[in-house]
This record gives C-alpha cells, sequence and structure tokens, in this order.
C-alpha cells in the first residue's frame, strides 16, 4: 500500500485540501460576518460601550478575567457579570470602585484602576452589551459564569 | 556546519534560551500568585506576570524558528544566506524591541504604556496574547518581512527541497495571519472572531508546517533514512494538519455569539486535529527504527521523538479532551484549557525548538555532538522538564474537573472564587512540578558548558 | 532471526494485525479485536505474523483490564456523584489510554520492519 501511495500524491493532498479547505474557512467567515447581526448585540453598540471597550483593552483586564470563555483564568468570568451582579451597571461600579490599593492580605484582588466615574459607567456598559450577546446555548452553563 | 552563515543561529537559540528562563521565572511567579493571592502585588499584579510569561513565550520561540531557519535553510538550499547583515541587524532589532516591550509591561501600568506608544492612534492593544504595544506589533512585522525576505531569496535562489518550501509556506502564513492582530473591530463578536486568525492559525495552522519541517529536517540527519520517504510524511502529516486545523478553528467559535453551525463543524474538524499529531508520532518512530546509522548526538534524536510524542499528548489528546461541543460548554475556560495550553505548547513548540537547538548547537561550535557528559545532563534536563510539565498538566487537569464540577456542572455552582479555594491544593502541586521544570531548565542551560570525555567523529552504523 | 523466513504475506499480516491493534485502541474498540483475532487465525506459529497478533491481543486485553477494569472500580469505590471520583477517572484514563497507544504505535512500527518488538539476544 505504502508503495503505490507517492510522494506526488502526498503533495497533492496538501496543495489541494490546504488550498480546498481555506477556501471553505473563508466562505463559512464570509457567512458568519453576514450572519451574526442577529446575535451580536450591535444594537447596543453605542459610544459608551465602544470607550468601555477600549478602557477592557487598555487596562489588560483580559490578563486575568475571561470574558466569554476567552482570556485568563484567574479571575471570574465577566460575559454573565451583568447577570451574575442582579443586572445592576451599579454593583458592577461599586465592586470595581472599591478595590484597596494595597489588595487583601493573602488572598487575589483586583488591582485599584482610579476610574473616573465616567469611565466608570463606561466599563459597566461594555460588560452589560457583552452579557446581551446571544451566545449559543446561553453560555456559560450558569449564572457562577 | 558546511556554510559560514549558518553560525548566525547561535546569536538567536542564546537569546531564545535566555527569554525562556524569564518566562519560567515569570511563570513560577504566576503558580505561587495563584495560591498567595498577594504575592508580589500591587507592584507585579497577576495579570502583569501573565503578559510577561505569555509574550516571553512567543518571542522566544520566535527567535527559535528564526535561528532555526537560518541554520537549516542555508544547509538545504546548499548555499550561503542571502544576506547575512540583515540576520544580524535583525537579530538586535527584534532583541531590543522585545527586551523594551517587556521592560513596559514591568515599569509602567498598562494604561500608561498604551498612552505613552500612543495606542489611541491605531487600538491594538489588550487583547490575550497580543497585548504588544502597536509600535513593537509594527516592529514585529517589519522583522518579520526582513526574516521572510531573507529566508525567501536564500531558498528560491538556490536548491529547492520539500523541507525549505513547506517552511516558507509556515513562516509567511506566520507573517500574513499576524496581520489580523492590527484588526480590533468595536463589535466583541468580529473582534474575537478574527483575534482567533491569529491565535488558531498559527498555532493549529501554519506553525504545525514549521514544527514538521523541523522535525524531517533534524530526522533526515540523525537516521539517515531516505529523503523521499521523510518528504512523502511531511507532506503528508501538513495535509492533515490543514485539512483538520483550517475548519477546525471553528471549535473557538462555539461560545462567541457566532452561528450554530460552528458547533458541528467545529467539533468534527477539531475531533480529526489530533491525526497530524499523531502521524507525526508515527513517522518519528519510524524513521528512528528504520534508521541507518547510529547518531553520535543521542540528546537530539531523544528531543526529536519527545517532540512527536508529546506534540501528540499535548496538543492531540489534550486538545481532543475538550474540543467537542458538548464537552466544551462545560470546561470551556476553565484550568481544563490551562493544562491543554501549557502540554501543547511544550510539547509542539518548545520542544521542536529545542530538538534543533541540541542538533545545531554543537555543530557551530565545531562538533558532530556535544560531549559524553554534556549530552547526558541535558538528557536529564530533557527527563526533568518533560516529566514536570506531564505533572504541571495533570494538576491543571485536576484542578479543571473539579472546578468544572463545582462551578458549572453542580446542581449548585458555587462563585468562582469559593472554588478556586477549594482547589488550592492542585495549585500548589502545580507549582512545586513548576519549580522542577526550572531547575530542569537550569540544568539544560549547565549542559552547554559541561567539560567531559568527546564523543567519537565516526558514527556507528545500525546494526 | 526470523527474517529469512518472513515472506510477504506474513510481513502483511503482521502490520494488519498491529494496525488492527491501535484500531481497536482508538477508533473502532471490539470491531479491532474481532479483526485482529481473524488475523491470528490464519497465522501459524514461529511466525513474524503470529507474533504481532498474539502481541496485539496481549496488549489490549492488558489495556481493557488496566482501563475499563480499574476505572469501574474508581467509579465503583469513589461514587459516581463525586468529583474527585473524576478527577482520577479522568486523568488515569487519559494518560494510561495514552501510553497503550503509543506503545501500540511502536510495535505497528516494528511490524513494518518486520521486527519483534525487542529485537533478538
Amino acid at each position: 500500500m505504502r508503495e503505490t501511495f507517492t510522494k506526488g500524491m502526498a503533495r497533492n493532498i496538501y496543495y489541494g485540501g490546504g488550498v480546498f479547505f481555506f477556501l471553505v474557512l473563508i466562505g463559512l467567515t464570509v457567512d458568519t460576518v453576514s450572519g451574526i447581526s442577529k446575535t451580536d448585540n450591535r444594537e447596543n453598540l453605542t459610544e459608551q460601550v465602544i470607550a468601555g471597550k477600549y478602557l477592557w483593552e487598555t487596562n489588560d483586564c483580559i490578563g486575568c478575567h475571561s470574558l466569554l470563555g476567552e482570556g485568563a483564568y484567574f479571575a471570574p468570568e465577566l460575559g454573565n457579570v451583568y447577570t451574575r451582579f442582579g443586572k445592576s451597571t451599579e454593583a458592577i461600579k461599586g465592586f470595581i470602585k472599591s478595590r484597596p490599593k494595597n489588595g487583601i492580605p493573602g488572598r487575589r484582588s483586583m488591582p485599584q484602576f482610579n476610574f473616573t466615574d465616567e469611565e466608570l459607567e463606561q466599563i459597566a456598559q461594555f460588560l452589560k452589551y457583552t452579557d446581551g450577546i446571544k451566545t449559543a446555548r446561553d453560555w456559560p452553563p450558569n449564572v457562577q459564569g | 556546519m558546511k556554510y559560514e552563515s549558518q553560525g548566525i543561529a547561535k546569536m538567536y537559540f542564546i537569546a531564545a534560551i535566555g527569554l525562556f528562563v524569564g518566562q519560567i521565572l515569570f511563570g513560577v511567579t504566576m503558580g505561587l500568585q495563584y495560591v498567595w493571592g498577594d504575592f508580589l502585588f500591587p507592584a507585579i499584579p497577576f495579570n502583569v506576570a501573565r503578559m510577561v510569561h505569555t509574550n516571553l513565550l512567543i518571542v522566544w520561540l520566535l527567535f527559535g524558528f528564526m535561528g532555526s531557519a537560518y541554520f537549516l535553510v542555508p544547509e538545504e538550499s546548499e548555499r550561503e544566506l542571502y544576506a547575512p547583515w540583515l540576520a544580524k541587524i535583525m537579530f538586535w532589532i527584534f532583541l531590543v524591541a522585545g527586551a523594551l516591550t517587556i521592560l513596559g509591561y514591568l515599569l509602567v501600568p498598562y494604561a500608561t504604556l498604551a498612552e505613552m506608544t500612543m495606542n489611541n492612534l491605531l487600538p491594538t492593544m489588550g487583547r490575550e496574547f497580543l497585548e504588544q504595544p502597536t509600535i513593537t506589533k509594527i516592529g514585529i512585522v517589519i522583522v518579520a518581512l526582513a526574516f521572510l525576505f531573507n529566508i525567501g531569496m536564500t531558498i528560491l535562489t538556490g536548491k529547492k527541497t520539500v523541507i525549505t518550501l513547506v517552511l516558507l509556506t509556515g513562516l509567511a502564513g506566520l507573517a500574513v495571519f499576524f496581520l489580523f492582530s492590527f484588526y480590533v473591530p468595536d463589535n466583541l463578536v468580529l473582534d474575537k472572531y478574527f483575534w482567533w486568525f491569529v491565535v488558531h492559525l498559527w498555532v493549529e495552522g501554519v506553525w504545525e508546517l514549521i514544527l514538521a519541517s523541523f522535525l524531517a529536517y533534524v530526522l533526515i540527519k540523525v537516521t539517515g533514512v531516505d529523503r523521499e520517504v521523510i518528504e512523502k510524511w511531511l507532506y503528508i502529516i501538513i495535509a492533515m494538519a490543514l485539512i483538520s486545523g483550517l475548519v477546525g478553528t471553528g471549535h473557538h467559535f462555539f461560545w462567541i455569539g457566532t452561528p450554530d453551525y460552528w458547533q458541528w463543524l467545529g467539533s468534527i474538524f477539531s475531533a480529526l486535529e489530533p491525526i497530524p499529531f499523531f502521524m507525526m508520532t508515527l513517522f518519528a518512530f519510524n524513521v528512528v527504527n528504520k534508521r541507518r546509522r547510529d547518531h553520535a548526538n543521542k540528546a537530539a534524536v531523544l528531543w526529536a521523538l519527545g517532540t512527536a510524542v508529546m506534540a501528540f499528548l499535548g496538543a492531540g489528546v489534550w486538545g481532543f479532551l475538550h474540543t467537542l461541543a458538548p464537552v466544551n460548554y462545560y470546561t470551556h475556560g476553565t484550568q481544563i484549557t490551562a493544562a491543554h495550553g501549557h502540554m501543547a505548547f511544550y510539547g509542539a513548540y518548545v520542544m521542536v525548538v529545542l530538538t534543533m537547538i541540541s542538533y545545531s548547537m554543537p555543530i557551530m561550535r565545531g562538533q558532530k555532538a556535544a560531549n559524553v557528559k554534556a549530552q547526558a545532563l541535558e538528557m536529564w534536563s530533557f527527563w526533568l522538564m518533560t516529566v514536570s510539565m506531564v505533572f504541571i498538566t495533570l494538576f491543571l487537569t485536576g484542578a479543571g474537573i473539579l472546578q468544572v464540577y463545582l462551578q458549572r456542572y453542580s446542581e449548585a455552582p458555587l462563585p468562582f472564587m469559593v472554588v478556586q479555594d477549594k482547589i488550592a491544593i492542585f495549585y500548589w502541586l502545580r507549582e512545586l512540578a513548576g519549580l522542577v521544570f526550572l531547575i530542569g531548565l537550569l540544568l539544560y542551560i549547565y549542559s552547554f558548558f559541561a567539560k567531559g570525555k568527546e564523543v567519537g567523529n565516526i558514527e556507528a552504523i545500525a546494526s | 532471526m526470523t527474517n529469512k523466513f518472513q515472506n510477504q504475506q506474513q510481513l502483511k499480516n503482521a502490520s494488519n494485525a498491529a494496525l488492527a491493534s491501535i484500531l481497536n485502541l482508538t477508533l473502532l474498540p471490539v470491531i479491532g479485536f474481532i479483526a485482529l483475532y481473524s488475523i491470528y487465525k490464519k497465522t501459524k506459529p514461529h511466525n513474524i505474523d503470529h507474533y504481532h497478533a498474539v502481541l496485539g491481543m496481549k496488549i489490549n486485553i492488558i489495556a481493557a483490564i488496566v482501563l475499563l477494569l480499574v476505572t469501574a472500580l474508581m467509579i465503583l469505590l469513589g461514587g459516581f456523584d463525586s468529583p474527585w471520583t473524576w478527577v482520577y477517572v479522568i486523568s488515569y484514563f487519559t494518560i494510561v489510554h495514552t501510553t497503550f497507544i503509543m506503545i501500540a504505535l511502536w510495535v505497528l512500527v516494528r511490524s513494518w520492519s518486520g521486527d519483534k518488538l525487542f529485537n533478538d539476544a
């Protein structure tokens, strides 16, 4: 069997398979990009949310937390934190604001970022928007994330 | 060493190993922060340590890939490197840019770093693994293009082999897909979707091409098995890597707001992703069994076999463990992911770079293979690092299973931090295994300086 | 040395047996074993194909005991509803299963070259 299977055939499978499945991926990408408007909660993608996303990024929140399961696993999932905090942006803001500057002895603690009230609102709105994204099977499995 | 310019690899490898040490030091720091929450807080918060840990990994692997390519390509192409001076300049640019970036992470708050580097002009910072300031990303692109030009011209104007052409495809893919790191849409779903075009299509796509070509090269050298045979294997392995891995990207599109068909596509194709790694093991076993000679560099053979086995275990088995959508529903974003990530990166990419270093470093130092004692130490370091990585993975898997059960599966799910306290024992054990890994790494470095009986220059012919 | 007595058919049987052994360990449990057994029936003692058929069956029987029996015991003793049971079961099963696959892979490679698992002294 291995004698009849030549290097040329192996090469053709590589090039043919590689190109074919790359095209499949592109096709699926086009379909996904045009199809996600129903799930991606874009109607709530306000200026405030966009500013909140920028703050999320420039403070490297993903370095400890996960968001829709992606990120670090050192701190709680935040894709559904809005629901977990009783659908209250005030509770989210209160939590971020109250982190002690020097941490909690012996425990993990979120740093104190000294956000302004405006920034706090933006971050909370971003997390609220994220919670509104319709994930398959309403992931995460429960409110604990 | 057949071509003088191959020697450029040495500086790349030394830098790679140096950054590897940094990566592990921050790794054990983070491991400790998992159980001693305020360790180094607020000076080095966890996210900073993690950024340094993962970014150093990526940078030193890139150094390793470049060094390996500079060593491999002239020999395969049967000509000197197209522009050795360019390779030297790019080395220093990359090293300085890398060092400055890491210092930036450590010395100023991340938000300040973003401001200093004018992130707002072209925001690209703050996504996992792609945390580098935009200016650094541009630097990476410049270095990658210069490298690709250098390697590409050497290959295209020299003798073309299957190994160099596959390598070139892989490296070109690496550069092209990195460009997605500049695309950060406001829409979070799109952002996440295209983020994987860098991360997944690197490690489960084009990097596998690079890995397979390095492995094929070393195996040709150390076993003397016919090139035709090895090239056929190489083609079929990378064919399977692309056939399974491209649409296999879908296993990242289960829970980020993307259409439901990804549940099926992602599950089916990523269930095929162990196949290339399975074949890689079969390939390595086969050519070592059929070797025409016993190469004096036994350590390199061990690394090559180790790469094949550990890549299968880490990327193949531990990937498959949580890749099916119904399983991933529970395991997504838990310590199971961390377990898989550790063993896959070590088993596939760390080990293949160490294989290349193991094979080429003695040659660049004017020997066929390292002396007997140095090889013995190197093989000890192989086992220390590899076994401790297996244990790191097992402990994280244990932590992950408990976490899934208590936080996700149970009828009365517990909060994240409560669960973290309950699984702390696994984090302590992981930390212990991490320290053994560090010892293994230090032993590895020491092995380069160990003096001992030289190995004979004549290869024994395999019986 | 068995080499000089080998013919193409025996080599083919040997590698098929080793392949069936891997299939039984991975994609096709039970079916793989039936295939292995039917190859075994076709072989004669002292030949390489007989050796690999027997070795394949041994590996798979040991694997079945070590994997299924021990796992069943873990679940019985630990309790189905205890998270710790699953910590042990999943870690144990994954690592030991992979080890058997690796052994069977090496055996497959040995069968291709017409060798036994260990060289005769």
